[in-house]
């Protein structure tokens, strides 16, 4: 996992904070399907940027970086299964 | 990378790993269990829970990368201490619905949100002992502490709340 350059720090928070709204609109929005979809893309795309872009973890250990990425996906995943699933 | 820090780190993530999917598998089990929880919990002070969390995270990444550390410390205990407010006053509301309801999701829920809030709090309080008089080390390290509380949470609102 290297990274050209580092994502600067106000990026992240911007993109994190927009995640954060597109995520509550989805909630309201979307029907169970898609919102599933959404939110667990969204929720894996915030939690990346703070592995990525706060600790920048990817400099000290691209295995720890890819683990915590893989253990957020995966409760991402199993969430937005549940609310496809489940509505 | 400092082991003993990762070991603890890895200890919380499955601690929480493992309630989340007993959450997770408890609310597949009983949707209308769920609908009712969802009823009672405040969302978009979630939302401002959420933001006040990252702009925290925010703050302790800039103490990490070196600028300013104690100001940069201080903010990011100031915002941290702002989420347990926010979460607080979502719970004072929450309550009284939550007591009302049966089954083992609105423990789970407390059990879940209120360990998440203990460990906001210390984590908080750690930031300013290190901001006290910051030391490189121990800056990155109570930053890399305060960047998994904020994960944690980013995985607790599409299990919890989102759903």
């Amino acid at each position: 996992m290297q990274l050209r350059r580092d994502i600067p720090l106000a990026a992240t928070l911007c993109a994190l904070l927009l995640a954060t709204g597109a995520s509550l609109l989805a909630v309201a929005w979307l029907p169970a399907g898609p919102r599933g979809f959404a939110v667990a893309a969204l929720s894996l795309v915030k939690a990346g940027l703070v592995i990525l872009g706060f600790m920048r973890l990817h400099r000290e250990s691209a295995a720890l970086a890819g683990g915590l990425i893989g253990y957020a996906a995966l409760l991402c995943a199993l969430a937005g299964l549940r609310i496809a699933l489940a509505g | 990378m400092e082991l003993l820090l990762w070991i603890l780190i890895w200890s919380e993530l499955a601690v929480f790993g493992a309630l989340l999917g007993a959450f997770l598998l408890l609310s597949a089990l009983d949707p209308p269990a769920l609908t009712v929880l969802h009823r009672a919990l405040d969302l978009p002070l979630a939302g401002i829970a959420t933001a006040t969390l990252l702009g925290s995270g925010f703050f302790a990444a800039r103490a990490a990368s070196g600028a300013a550390p104690r100001r940069n410390l201080v903010a990011a205990a100031l915002g941290g201490f702002g989420f347990c407010a926010l979460k607080l006053a979502a719970f004072g509301h929450e309550l009284p619905a939550l007591a009302a309801m049966d089954g083992r999701l609105p423990e789970l829920h407390l059990l879940i949100t209120g360990f998440h809030l203990a460990h906001v709090l210390f984590v908080a309080l750690l930031l300013l002992a290190v901001a006290w008089r910051p030391a490189p080390r121990q800056v990155a390290t109570v930053a890399t502490v305060w960047h998994l509380v904020d994960l944690v949470w980013l995985l607790i609102l599409p299990v919890i709340y989102l759903g």
